[in-house]
């Protein structure tokens, strides 16, 4: 298949270009903030949530998952383009038998996969740092999968817009200001209405966690 | 255009006797292309730039052994290729072009900004392909000496038409001019050559003749020796290729 050729190429090109190492950061970096939180002040920590640990640790967590996912995509949407940029390399991969649509689409689902796989180690990581916590409560496994897979997919939308920046923009300068911008913006989403892409991964998990958490910041 | 990078404004294309516009895909097959400057993936070695597009092609991953061989880069193949000089980038991405077997390929400006050995290793590389690989080469460039030397057609287009199209022979052909001979003695040099029926005059004292067959001009210099004339030089006074371009260019392709 066309697309599968496409994307298989793309992984291959992404190869030492950190995109990896960016994936895995995202998660352990907002992972490592709860075991400072939680580890630093464990016996408060333990008491003050003590009748639903998973469910604490997973709200605080998820404040943060949005702002992580913009920032994800821009960086991500950058790398990718700036991949064929640097090299001059569109006209000889435009000029391969390949249609634009396989090209560009296979982009994005780089991308995509990527994101998954940065939420696939949040979800898992969380698990794992909760059972070091000792956290002796049933796994929720629905809702540790729920607060990463949800807001991924109202972050799409961004990493569509983000990557069609970097595409056409050469200078990555411009969409990665955008990105980070729009990322910083993300975390007041709860000013802006609802019809503004950057606050759909927020709503898309306020019913079960954030909403509170949100009320207690402001 | 060729490769369907830009939309022509109006007309069609037909390679292989396809339509561009309907079998795009079809014909890049067959279509190997080396679009102006190199453009490789510098993080990636050479081996690893061919796998990414071999995988696009989708063609046997022995034929980046095949290719690496044709452009004698297999030593270098494993040092990632922001390493390479610019020849070797270009060779790499002459590399790329044939990676899918093609039938025709487009290499656009292939010697630009190469040192003379470059050049010259590129130039051998362009001239072996239609023989030891049968395929057909388009090649476009400014630099009408090299031209001149690698190709077999050639076409000038001026200003988006194509005002010249033949064979290298047939300019070559309508390019040359008269001969040239220094001989000792100009003067009655030129009274023989007078006597024996052909035209000709004196300039910056040289004898100069117009054309002539091969059989015309040993007739002269038979008779010229044979009349104690010392003979130091027969030149051919050629047009080059500049001078003939020129010729068209500023004609509007009358020639």
């Amino acid at each position: 298949m066309m697309l599968g050729r496409a994307l298989s190429a793309d992984f291959l090109k992404m190869r030492r270009k950190g995109i990896w190492f960016l994936a895995f950061l995202g998660p352990v970096g907002l992972l490592a903030m709860q075991a400072l939180d939680f580890g630093l002040r464990y016996d408060y920590m333990m008491e003050l949530n003590a009748s639903d640990l998973w469910g604490a640790l997973i709200q605080q967590l998820s404040f943060f998952v949005p702002l992580a996912l913009f920032m994800g995509s821009t960086l991500i949407a950058s790398l990718i383009a700036n991949v064929e940029h640097q090299s001059g390399s569109w006209k000889q991969l435009l000029a391969l038998p390949i249609s634009r649509s396989a090209v560009f689409t296979s982009k994005y689902l780089l991308g995509v996969i990527v994101l998954l796989i940065s939420c696939l180690l949040l979800s898992g990581g969380t698990i794992i740092l909760g059972l070091a916590l000792k956290f002796k409560a049933e796994i929720p496994i629905q809702q540790l999968l729920s607060f990463t897979f949800l807001p991924l997919l109202a972050a799409l939308p961004l990493l569509a817009f983000q990557l069609w920046l970097s595409l056409i923009i050469k200078n990555q300068a411009l969409p990665v200001t955008i990105g980070i911008t729009a990322s910083i913006a993300s975390l007041f989403s709860g000013n802006f209405p609802a019809f503004v892409p950057l606050t759909w991964p927020t709503y898309s998990i306020m019913d079960s966690a954030t909403k509170q958490l949100l009320l207690v910041l402001y | 255009m060729l490769l369907g990078l830009i939309r022509p404004s109006q007309g069609s294309i037909h390679l292989f006797g396809k339509d561009l516009k309907k079998e795009k895909l079809n014909i890049l097959r067959k279509v190997g292309s080396l679009v102006e400057y190199p453009s490789n993936y510098g993080h990636l070695t050479a081996v690893q730039n061919l796998e990414a597009i071999r995988r696009i092609l989708d063609v046997p991953k022995s034929r980046i052994d095949e290719v690496l061989d044709i452009v004698q880069l297999t030593k270098e193949a494993k040092r990632p290729v922001k390493g390479y000089s610019l020849g070797m980038k270009q060779r790499l991405g002459i590399a790329s072009a044939l990676l899918g077997s093609p039938e025709l390929l487009i290499l656009d400006e292939p010697t630009n900004g190469l040192d003379p050995a470059g050049i010259h290793e590129i130039r051998e590389l362009i001239r072996s392909m239609p023989k030891q690989h049968g395929i057909t080469v388009l090649v476009s460039s400014h630099l009408l000496s090299e031209v001149e030397q690698m190709a077999g057609t050639v076409g000038i287009i001026r200003e988006g038409v194509m005002v010249f199209q033949d064979t290298i022979h047939n300019l070559q052909q309508q390019a040359a001019g008269g001969f040239q001979l220094k001989v000792s003695n100009p003067q009655e040099a030129l009274q023989l050559i007078h006597a024996e029926g052909y035209s000709g005059e004196l300039n910056k004292g040289a004898l100069m003749l117009t054309k002539m067959s091969d059989q015309q001009i040993a007739n002269v210099i038979k008779r010229l020796v044979d009349n104690h004339h010392d003979i130091y030089r027969v030149e051919e006074n050629r047009k080059s290729l500049e001078d003939i371009f020129m010729q068209v260019i500023g004609q509007g392709g009358i020639l």
